[in-house]
C-alpha cells in the first residue's frame, strides 16, 4: 500500500498523465478554499448556486421590508422617491435573478444528476463557469449600491426610454444591463449543460418517460432559457447602444420605437415566469408522492402539462402589454392564449390532489410547503386568469392587484417550494434533517406573514392604487391595507429569519439522519448521505419510473444486477471522475472585468477612456486566455477504483 | 400542556388565532378597504366604459370562485381524510400504488376548458366594445388630446379654436361635457405615462411616437380622481390629474370663460385698495407631507365649482399687479403661457392662462389653496422630486423668492380665473 494517506473516496492515477507545462496544473485541494474555487463537482456547485441565493434572498428580503416600511402610512417620508424607486427596481431584479433563477439551478445542479444515476454533469467545468458568471453578474448588479453612481433605478422590467442616456444619465442603468447579460451568459451555458446532461447521461434503463418529474422540468426549465434569453440579451444590447454609441433603437426623435423594448423584454419575461414556476412544481411533485406514499397521480399529463406550459409560454407575452394600445385583434389572440395557459396548469394541480387522494399522508414539513404551494399557486393563479381577461386587466394592470397576483405565484409558489425542498434533500445533502417542530412554526409563520401581507393588495388594486409609488394620499381609502400589509410584511421577515437560523443551526448541529429518511421513490435516496463525490458506487439499472421505489421491493433482483455491474465497471477502468480546474473562474473574472470596463463606457468618454477601454480589454483577454487553456488542458480525468466495500483501491489501476 | 407544544397543537392554536384574527379584521378597524369605494375605485364606477370593464371582472370572479370551492374542498378534504393521524397510520403499509384515471383527467380538462369559454365570450366582447367609441355614439363624440409629460398631463381641445392661439389647452384637469362619448387622444413627450381614471375607464398607456387613444363617457356630471399608471421616473407616484363632467351648459360656460385671455383685474384708486395684506405662508414644509384637506373630501365637484369664481373679499390689486410684474421678472413667463398677460412660454410647460379656476395644482397632487400655492412655488423640490420648476436638466435654477414674492405670485395666479 502507499505511504501517501489517503481517504477513501478520492483516489489518484499512480501515473499522472503528462502535462505540457506548469500553466496546466491540476489543483487538488479536497478540502478548502481552493476546493470551493476549482470544484466541478454538481453537489458543490449546487451548494455554491444554493448560498448565493439564499444570501440575496435576504438582501431582496431587507429591500421589501423598507419598501413595505415606507408605504406603511400616507406621506411617509421615510425614504426619498429616488431610494424607493430603486429599491422596488433593485428587490425585484434580485429577487427574480439572484434569488429564484439561481435556488431553482441549486436543486438542478444537485438533485438531477442523481435523479437519472450519472456521476455529474455533462460538462463539468462549464458547470463551475456558469456559477463563477453567475456570480460576476450578481457582483455587477450590486455594484451600484458603492459608488455614487447608485444602483439601478428604472425598474426591473427597464422601459424603453427611461432607460435612455437622456433620462438616466448614470451608469446604475448600465449596471443594470451588463449585470443581466452576465447572467444570462451564466444561465443560457447551464441551461444547454442540463440538456445535454438529461438527455445522454441517463442511466440504463431509465427512459424519458421514466424520468423523475423534477428531471422533467429542469429539462423544459432549460428549454425555456435557451430560446427565451436571447432575446432579453438582444433588447439590452441594442438599449446598452443607444445608450453609449448613439444609436436609435428606443431613440423617438430618429424613429425609434419605445414599444419594441416591450415587446422584446416580454417575449423572454414571459417564459421567464414560467422559468421560475416549473422548477417548484417539479419539485412539489417530488415531495407530495413521497408524503403520499403513492405515485404521482398521471404521471404523463403531468409531464405533458409541463412541456405544454413551456410552449405556450411563449405564445402570451403581450398580455403584459394589453394596455398599451394594441389593437382588437391582438388583444382578443393573447387574452385567449393566456386562457389557454390555465388549462395545463390547473390539470397539475387536479393530479396533485389525486396524488394525496388514497394515500397515507405524512404531514411532515415538507409535505405542509408543498401543501401550501397548492393553495397558494390557486390563488395566484385565479388573479392571473382575472388578469387573462383584458378588460378587466386594463384596470388592474399596473396596480397592487397585479403586485398581489405574482407574489401569490412566486412567493407562495415558487419559494414556498423550494423552502420546502430545501427541507426535503436536506438529510441526503448534510447527512441531518431538520426538527419538525422548527420547521412546522417557520413554515405557519411564514405562510401567516405571507397572507397578511398579500392579500389585502388584492383589494387595493380595485381601489384604485397604482404600482412603483413611493407614496400615497391618506384620503384614498388605501391607508389600512397598506398598514395591515406592512404588518404582515415583519411578521414574515420573522418566518424567513426563524427558516434561516433553524436551517443554519441543523447544518451544523442537527439530528443526524439515516438514509433515505423519508422512504424515498427517487435514485437520489439510493445513495448513501452525505452524497460520496462519485454519486453511485455502481450505476444503476432503470426498471420503472419511481426507480428506487422499485429497487426496494425487487431487492434480490437488484442485488444480483449491482454485483455484475461493479464487475463489469471495474473491469473497464474504475469510475471516471473529472478534474478539478481553476480555468473556469478565470475565465468567469475576465468577463467580470471586462464587464466593469464597459459599463463605465460610453461614446463621451474622452476623459478617462483609457482606463475603460484598459479594464475592458484586459478583462476580454483574460477571459480568452482562461478558456484557452481550459480548452488546453484536455478533459482525461482521473479513475476510482472501489473494492467490494466501495473503498477506493486505486493502488492497483486497471486501464 | 407542555412546554413546547406538539407540532399539531401548535399549529391548532395557529389556526385558531389566525381565525379569530381574520373575525378581529372583519368586524374591526377601518373597513375602507374591503368596501373598494375610494376616490379612484375600479368597483364604484361610472361610465359604460369601466361598468363594461367591471363587468368581465365579475364573471372572473364568479368563474374562479366556483372552482375554487369545489377544488378547494376536495383538497381539504384529501387533507383530512387521508393523513396519518396515529403511529399506527405512520408504519402502515403503503396504500394502493395508483397510477391515473384517463377519464378522470379527460373530464377535469374539458371541465377547464368550459370554465373558460364562459369567460372567453364576455371577454372577446367587451375588448371591442371598449376599444373605441361606438358607432351610436360617434356623431357626439367629443375629441380631447392628452399628452404626458414628466410629470404632469397637458389637455387639448381641437374643437375650440383660439383665433391667433391654436385649440384651447389646459392643464392637469380635464372638463369634459357629461353624457356625451368623449375620444382622448394619447400622446407622451419624454418616457411611458398612462391615463387612467378608474371610474370612468381602464388604463391606456400614453407611449412617445404611438398613436393610442381612449374613450370614455360620464353619464352624470362629477368629479374624477386619475393617475399616471406606468413608471415614469421619480415623481411617477406624484403624477395625478382630476377628471370633471358637466352637462351642456355649464360645459359651454366654462369653454367660454377658458377660451377668453387671461381675466384681468381691474385697478382702483389707491385710496380704496384695500390695506396690503401680506399673508404669511408657512415655510416650514417638509417633504411629502399632505396636500388635500377634509372639506374638500366633503364635496368635491362643489368644491371645484366654487373654485370658479373669484375670490373678490380677499383679492388686492396692487398685490396682484405686483405678483403680474414678478411673473415676468422672475422668467416664470419663459416657460408658463398666460395668453393676454405675457408672451412667450411653452406648450412644453402647464398653461396657467386660468390656473386659478383649477381644483388642484401641481398635476392634482395639492389643492389649489394660497398656502399650497405659496408651497409648491417656494419648495418645488419638496413636493415633486426632479421636477423643472427646480431644476434644468440636473442643474438647479437660480430662482431666488422672497417670501413677499411668493405672496404676490399666489394672489396673481389666484386671480386667473
Amino acid at each position: 500500500m502507499d505511504a501517501t494517506v489517503k481517504s477513501h473516496f478520492i483516489g489518484k492515477e499512480d501515473k499522472a498523465p503528462a502535462k505540457p507545462s506548469f500553466v496546466l496544473w491540476r489543483p487538488s485541494a479536497k478540502t478548502g478554499l481552493m476546493s470551493w474555487l476549482t470544484t466541478v463537482d454538481h453537489k458543490k456547485i449546487g451548494f455554491l448556486y444554493g448560498s448565493f441565493a439564499l444570501f440575496f434572498f435576504l438582501v431582496g428580503g431587507v429591500e421589501a421590508l423598507l419598501i413595505r416600511l415606507q408605504l406603511m402610512h400616507p406621506n411617509n417620508t421615510l425614504l426619498t422617491a429616488q431610494q424607493y424607486n430603486t429599491l422596488f427596481t433593485m428587490h425585484g431584479t434580485t429577487m427574480i435573478f439572484l434569488a429564484v433563477m439561481p435556488l431553482g439551478a441549486a436543486f438542478f445542479n444537485f438533485i438531477m444528476p442523481l435523479q437519472i444515476g450519472a456521476r455529474d454533469v455533462a460538462f463539468p467545468r462549464l458547470n463551475a463557469f456558469s456559477l463563477w458568471t453567475f456570480v460576476a453578474g450578481a457582483i455587477i448588479l450590486n455594484i451600484g449600491w458603492f459608488l455614487p453612481d447608485g444602483a439601478p433605478d428604472a425598474g426591473w422590467f427597464g422601459y424603453a426610454p427611461l432607460t435612455s442616456k437622456l433620462y438616466n444619465p448614470t451608469h446604475a442603468t448600465d449596471f443594470w444591463i451588463l449585470g443581466l447579460q452576465l447572467l444570462g451568459v451564466a444561465s443560457i451555458a447551464a441551461a444547454l449543460n442540463f440538456i445535454v446532461t438529461i438527455i445522454n447521461l441517463r442511466a440504463p434503463g431509465m427512459t424519458m418517460m421514466r424520468l423523475p418529474v423534477f428531471t422533467w422540468m429542469t429539462l423544459i426549465t432549460s428549454f425555456l432559457i435557451i430560446l427565451s434569453f436571447p432575446a432579453i440579451t438582444i433588447a439590452l444590447v441594442e438599449v446598452m447602444f443607444d445608450r453609449q454609441f448613439g444609436t436609435n433603437f428606443f431613440e423617438v426623435s430618429n424613429g425609434g420605437m419605445p414599444i419594441l423594448w416591450q415587446h422584446l423584454f416580454w417575449i423572454f419575461g414571459h417564459p421567464e415566469v414560467y422559468i421560475l414556476i416549473l422548477p417548484a412544481m417539479g419539485i412539489v411533485s417530488e415531495i407530495l408522492p413521497t408524503f403520499s406514499r403513492k405515485p404521482l397521480f398521471g404521471y404523463p399529463i403531468v409531464v405533458f402539462s409541463g412541456a405544454s406550459i413551456g410552449f405556450l409560454g411563449f405564445t402570451v407575452w403581450s398580455h403584459h402589454m394589453f394596455t398599451t394600445g394594441m389593437g382588437t385583434v391582438a388583444t382578443k389572440a393573447f387574452a385567449l392564449a393566456t386562457m389557454a395557459i390555465a388549462v395545463p396548469t390547473g390539470v397539475k394541480i387536479f393530479n396533485w390532489i389525486g396524488t394525496l387522494w388514497g394515500g397515507h399522508l405524512k404531514m411532515r414539513t415538507p409535505m405542509m410547503f408543498a401543501l401550501g404551494f397548492i393553495w397558494m399557486f390557486m390563488i395566484g393563479g385565479f388573479s392571473g386568469v382575472m388578469h387573462s381577461a383584458a378588460p378587466a386587466d386594463a384596470q388592474q394592470q399596473d396596480s397592487y392587484f397585479v403586485v398581489a397576483h405574482f407574489h401569490y405565484v412566486l412567493i407562495g409558489g415558487s419559494i414556498f417550494a423550494l423552502l420546502g425542498g430545501i427541507h426535503y434533500w436536506f438529510p441526503l445533502m448534510f447527512g441531518r434533517r431538520v426538527s419538525e417542530f422548527w420547521g412546522k412554526l417557520s413554515f405557519w409563520v411564514i405562510f401567516t406573514g405571507f397572507n397578511i401581507t398579500f392579500f389585502p393588495m388584492h383589494f387595493l388594486g380595485l381601489n384604485g392604487m397604482p404600482r412603483r409609488t413611493f407614496t400615497y394620499d391618506g384620503n384614498m381609502g388605501w391607508s389600512t391595507a397598506n398598514f395591515i400589509a406592512t404588518i404582515g410584511a415583519l411578521i414574515l421577515g420573522v418566518g424567513i429569519a426563524i427558516y434561516f437560523s433553524v436551517v443554519i443551526y441543523t447544518y451544523f448541529k442537527g439530528e443526524k439522519a439515516g438514509e433515505d429518511t423519508w422512504d424515498g421513490r427517487t435514485l437520489e435516496w439510493s445513495i448513501p448521505s452525505p452524497v460520496p463525490e462519485y454519486n453511485f458506487a455502481v450505476i444503476p439499472t432503470v426498471h420503472a419510473r419511481d426507480a428506487f421505489w422499485y429497487e426496494k421491493h425487487h431487492q434480490d433482483e437488484i442485488a444480483k444486477e449491482k454485483a455484475e455491474h461493479h464487475q463489469a465497471e471495474a473491469s473497464h477502468g474504475g469510475i471516471h471522475m473529472p478534474f478539478q480546474s481553476i480555468y473556469p473562474l478565470v475565465a468567469s473574472i475576465g468577463i467580470l472585468i471586462a464587464a466593469i470596463g464597459i459599463t463605465a463606457f460610453d461614446s463621451n468618454s474622452a476623459p478617462g477612456i483609457h482606463w475603460k477601454l484598459g479594464l475592458a480589454l484586459t478583462g476580454g483577454t483574460i477571459m480568452f486566455l482562461g478558456i484557452y487553456l481550459w480548452a488546453l488542458e484536455g478533459a482525461e480525468g482521473y479513475h476510482l477504483h472501489l473494492d467490494d466495500d466501495g473503498h477506493d483501491a486505486s493502488s492497483q489501476p486497471k486501464h | 400542556m407542555r412546554l413546547i407544544p406538539s407540532p399539531s397543537a401548535l399549529a391548532r392554536w395557529v389556526r385558531a388565532t389566525l381565525a379569530l384574527g381574520g373575525l378581529a379584521l372583519l368586524t374591526g378597524c377601518d373597513l375602507n378597504f374591503w368596501t373598494m369605494k375610494g376616490h379612484q375605485s375600479t368597483i364604484d364606477v361610472d361610465g359604460p366604459v369601466a361598468k363594461a370593464q367591471l363587468h368581465v371582472f365579475y364573471v372572473t370572479c364568479w368563474v374562479t370562485l366556483v372552482i375554487f370551492l369545489i377544488v378547494g374542498s376536495v383538497l381539504a378534504y384529501a387533507i383530512l381524510k387521508f393523513r396519518a393521524r396515529t403511529d399506527a397510520d405512520e408504519h402502515a403499509e403503503p396504500p394502493e400504488q395508483g397510477h391515473g384515471n384517463p377519464f378522470i383527467e379527460l373530464g377535469l380538462i374539458g371541465a377547464s376548458v368550459l370554465a373558460l369559454v364562459i369567460i372567453a365570450i364576455p371577454t372577446i366582447e367587451a375588448i371591442g366594445y371598449t376599444y373605441d367609441v361606438p358607432a351610436e355614439d360617434k356623431a357626439t363624440a367629443y375629441e380631447i388630446n392628452a399628452t404626458a409629460y414628466q410629470w404632469w398631463f397637458k389637455f387639448e381641445y381641437p374643437a375650440e379654436q383660439i383665433a391667433g392661439a391654436g385649440p384651447l389647452v389646459a392643464a392637469n384637469e380635464m372638463v369634459i361635457p357629461a353624457g356625451r362619448a368623449v375620444h382622448i387622444n394619447l400622446r407622451a413627450m419624454d418616457v411611458i405615462h398612462s391615463f387612467w381614471v378608474p371610474k370612468l375607464a381602464g388604463k391606456v398607456d400614453m407611449i412617445p411616437n404611438r398613436g393610442n387613444f381612449l374613450w370614455l363617457k360620464a353619464e352624470a356630471p362629477g368629479y374624477y380622481w386619475g393617475q399616471c399608471a406606468e413608471y415614469c421616473g421619480d415623481s411617477h407616484a406624484v403624477m395625478r390629474f382630476r377628471v370633471i363632467a358637466l352637462g351642456p351648459r355649464d360645459f359651454n360656460e366654462w369653454v367660454n370663460r377658458q377660451t377668453g385671455p387671461a381675466r384681468e383685474v381691474a385697478k382702483v384708486a389707491v385710496a380704496d385698495q384695500p390695506k396690503a395684506q401680506f399673508a404669511s405662508y408657512r415655510s416650514d414644509w417638509k417633504r411629502n407631507e399632505k396636500g388635500w384637506s377634509p372639506e374638500f373630501e366633503l364635496n368635491p365637484f362643489q368644491a371645484w365649482q366654487a373654485q370658479q369664481e373669484p375670490d373678490a373679499k380677499h383679492e388686492n390689486p396692487a398685490l396682484i399687479a405686483q405678483g403680474r410684474a414678478l411673473f415676468q421678472s422672475k422668467t416664470c413667463f419663459s416657460c408658463h403661457v398666460i395668453r393676454g398677460h405675457m408672451v412667450g412660454g411653452s406648450g412644453a410647460y402647464p398653461d396657467l392662462t386660468h390656473v386659478g379656476a383649477r381644483s388642484t395644482i401641481a398635476a392634482g397632487l395639492l389643492e389649489n389653496t394660497p398656502e399650497q400655492l405659496a408651497r409648491w412655488i417656494s419648495h418645488p423640490d419638496q413636493v415633486k422630486p426632479g421636477n423643472k420648476m427646480y431644476l434644468t436638466g440636473y442643474i438647479p435654477n437660480n430662482i431666488k423668492l422672497t417670501p413677499d414674492d411668493v405672496a404676490a405670485l399666489v394672489a396673481y395666479l389666484r386671480s386667473l380665473k
